[in-house]
């Protein structure tokens, strides 16, 4: 086990050294020079100049990346040109954000999910199923910006339960949360629906009932344990692409993590924290995964890595 | 199963740990559309870092809400007969936040850093212009000048010349920018980048205490959710409130909103270098085929005005012009006198949401120009490739037609006239962007710059002017208003022409 972990970790050094090398070239494509978008409109040639010698942008492409990746692999990532701010700094700001809010939103996620799964599963074709099929298209539908503004219109503006926007408090987290693990609720939940279903036919289910367990203890002990492979690669999913920074509903919300700290990046052509970001958002995606595959095991034994 | 239990109970605990606690003090809260730059006033380059500095720096001179200029730091001030220095007499008994007095050395430190060897962003205010400054006694001090300026005034009550604690300064370097020290009325006490900016009261603050005892500045990007937690009474004071919401904005008793002319120009600029651009009928006959009236009525809804001069009249030497005409007629008989009897065709090039109603206007403007017989092919694209696109030298650029915003962030006339239509400011080097040269218009601006007689610049203001006028390198098209609302709580706000919203010493909230 701990040799497949470590095996899995040492591919991180070529998934991370690849991003490194994408990231760096789309970022020399796309039109736009960073010195000339700090100073503006009313630029001040010296002023551009003076970035560019600066932040190194007048050496030729191959030294500066060479120079970004010797620096990287010191655990130093550049400051970013807007604010001179170490990106190190704001990735790790940034990213405990991140967590708390994908935490919370999962939890969600997997709560709402498992239950209607569960449920919808246990009585199929009844009107309980047939609702939270409905819910879980709509939840998979809906543009997140939509739903949260939604959301804001009517916890926000008219009820005044939750803050509108900003971040410091877990009140400030709930509705972002919300419109955030909507749509990994309904995925979750279509897929439990469609692995218990499953599970619920086999033999060893029958059997359970034949020795007369009780109904929930067939079903959450026997079927839901067995179902949970298929839903545990959704959950893992859905959390590295939460864990990857979730620009609408950050930006909805204006919360300040990953998703933003990037897109910003870009459009300010902040290269040194688009790359950082980029590197993060690679590593946790990896990490997630191995979890993941990590979780197979804790919940099917018949799963080893050796 | 008490495995998984186990992996539950740790998340939890995880995310409970990372949580941080609530904070209860009483605040004001500005919901404010971008993180600033720099909190370093000679490197700030965006308005919400000037926003904010200008709560926690003070000039020698500073402009009032009506962009008049007033005495800041200095007391009063005197130019010599000839121009070539001026004196400034400081206000005594005042100490930056860290305690280092403030006196003619602090200010001398100023002027030496904005010419000396460190070379701020906004050297330019200062270098080509301050010889040295001296230090006459404890509070006087005298700037001398390389050569006459008429608006050395307005560079000093300038965003970007906030007195900075000299101790500070020597202490932290660069880093100034991340722990700025002035002497105003609110102090700085962190920053997190893209999420808020806290200021709190300078009790020592030689104008009286300030009556607001917090202020919490959030990066609100999203227009939809600053109106919204304006509403929802989650922020005191929001600003860039966008146009669709303030009809329902003004119909909720609690906000109050206030739109401010600001000395923001926006034009549709021509590449005068290039056929058939360098043609005066052909420019002019865009101008007649453009109806600014009905662009100001429906698009902007009247929260903007009609303009005819590049110069906005909020600015200290602006002269009024005529409107100029709209008559599409006369434009199609322009443009086949210059040779294009079945009309024209170019590109036209606008940004998308970096001003307002940018992208509608310049979608006007297209239907506008075509029943003149002029065919535009609109393009958008994004604000960094936009710059770059237009700052491309006269042998590179492709650019034919283009819609662009200035603003002097001075408040004078000259910052426009030279930087946008000066011989020697042609991009890249400078922001000319039109490629305009003209040897009579470079002589009135010269004129101008040098006098050291009010009645000698305003003569040359008003040439410089006039000329633009006759001569459309540009068309101007209308003055923005800002809008921002805030909390009829909230008493004595600024919301500065210069398209800047901070709060003074006087500035209460109510319970």
């Amino acid at each position: 086990m701990l040799r497949y972990i470590l095996k899995r970790l040492a591919m991180l050094i070529p998934v991370l050294f690849g991003v490194t090398i994408v990231s760096f070239s789309l970022l020399q494509i796309v039109p736009g020079d960073p010195a000339v978008l700090l100073a503006g409109e009313d630029a001040n040639p010296e002023f551009i100049e003076a970035i560019r010698k600066e932040y190194g942008f007048d050496q030729p492409l191959h030294v500066q990346y060479l120079r970004f990746i010797s620096h990287a692999v010191q655990g130093d990532f550049g400051v970013s040109i807007r604010n001179r701010e170490p990106v190190v700094n704001l990735l790790m700001q940034r990213f405990a954000f991140t967590v708390q809010l994908s935490f919370l939103s999962i939890l969600i996620a997997a709560f709402i999910g498992l239950v209607a799964g569960v449920i919808s599963a246990t009585r199929q074709y009844s009107i309980f199923d047939n609702l939270s099929m409905v819910g879980a298209l709509f939840g998979i539908s809906m543009p997140i910006f939509w739903l949260g503004l939604l959301l804001m219109l009517v916890f926000s503006v008219h009820l005044g339960w939750f803050p509108a926007g900003g971040s410091g408090e877990l009140r400030h987290l709930v509705l972002p949360a919300i419109a955030l693990g909507a749509a990994s609720a309904a995925v979750i939940a279509r897929m439990t629906r469609a692995s218990m279903l499953e599970v619920v036919r086999q033999d060893y289910i029958r059997t359970a009932r034949a020795n007369g367990l009780k109904e929930w203890v067939v079903i959450y002990k026997h079927a839901l344990k067995n179902a949970m492979i298929p839903v545990i690669t959704v959950f893992g999913l859905e959390f590295g692409y939460m864990l990857g920074g979730a620009v609408l509903t950050e930006t909805v919300f204006s919360l300040p993590g990953v998703g933003r700290l990037m897109v910003e990046g870009i459009f300010q052509r902040d290269y040194a924290v688009v790359q950082g970001s980029m590197i993060l958002v690679a590593a946790t995606f990896v990490f997630v995964n191995l979890v993941t595959d990590i979780a197979y095991a804790l919940f099917d034994p018949k799963i080893r890595y050796e | 199963m008490k495995r998984w239990s186990l992996f539950a109970a740790l998340l939890m605990v995880a995310f409970l740990a990372i949580t941080p606690s609530p904070s209860q003090a009483q605040t004001v809260t500005y919901a404010a559309g971008a993180d600033p730059d720099s909190l370093d006033p000679a490197n700030a380059e965006s308005n919400p870092s000037e926003a904010v500095n200008r709560m926690i720096f003070e000039n020698l001179v500073k402009f009032d809400p009506k962009l008049n200029l007033v005495p800041g730091l200095a007391e009063k001030w005197e130019q010599a007969k000839d121009g070539m220095s001026w004196t400034f007499f400081l206000r005594k008994g005042v100490k930056f936040h860290d305690g280092t007095p403030f006196n003619a050395e602090a200010a001398k430190y100023f002027f030496d850093r904005m010419i000396g060897p460190e070379k701020p962003s906004r050297a330019g205010l200062y270098a080509p212009l301050v010889e040295s400054a001296t230090v006459v006694d404890e509070f006087t001090v005298k700037v001398n000048m390389k050569a006459p300026f008429a608006f050395l005034l307005n560079n000093i009550a300038h965003s970007a010349s906030g007195i900075i604690s000299p101790t500070a300064h020597k202490a932290m370097g660069k880093d100034i920018a991340r722990k700025p020290v002035g002497t105003g009325p609110f102090k700085f006490v962190e920053w997190v980048h893209g999420d808020h900016l806290t200021l709190t009261r300078n009790d020592d603050y030689w104008g009286g205490k300030p009556k607001l005892d917090k202020i919490v500045i959030k990066t609100i990007k999203e227009d939809s959710a600053r109106v919204m937690m304006l509403q929802s009474g989650d922020a005191h004071l929001a600003v860039r409130l966008p146009a669709e919401d303030i009809p329902r904005l003004q119909k909720d008793n609690k906000i109050q909103l206030d739109a401010t002319e600001t000395l923001r120009v926006l034009y549709i600029g021509f590449n005068c270098g290039k056929k058939p651009f360098n043609d005066e009928r052909v420019r002019q006959a865009f101008n007649l085929a453009t109806d600014r009236e009905s662009i100001v009525g429906n698009i902007y809804q009247g929260r903007a005005l009609v303009a005819s001069n590049i110069v906005a009249p909020l600015t200290t030497g602006y002269f009024p012009l005529p409107a100029y005409p709209h008559d599409p007629e006369k434009a199609k008989k322009l443009l086949s006198d210059a040779g294009y009897p079945n009309g024209l065709k170019a590109r036209f090039m606008s940004p998308q949401g970096r001003y307002p109603k940018d992208f509608e206007m310049a979608q006007a403007l297209q239907q506008q120009w075509k029943r003149a017989g002029i065919d535009v092919t609109l393009e958008t694209m994004e604000w960094a490739a936009y710059l770059a696109a237009t700052r491309k030298p006269l042998d590179q650029t492709d650019v034919e037609v283009f819609l662009l915003g200035w603003a002097p962030s001075s408040a004078e006339a000259r910052w426009i006239l030279y930087p946008l239509y000066g011989t020697d400011q042609w991009v890249p080097k400078g922001n000319n962007r039109l490629f305009y040269s003209n040897k009579q218009f470079d002589d009135y601006v010269d004129k101008l710059t040098k006098a050291s007689d009010r009645a000698e610049r305003d003569k040359n203001l008003k040439l410089a002017q006039e000329l633009l006028y006759k001569e459309v390198p540009q068309l101007p098209v209308l003055v923005t208003k800002e809008t921002i609302g805030y909390s009829k709580k909230l008493k004595g706000v600024i919301n500065s022409p210069l398209e800047l919203t901070y709060f003074d010493q006087n500035t209460t909230l109510e319970k």
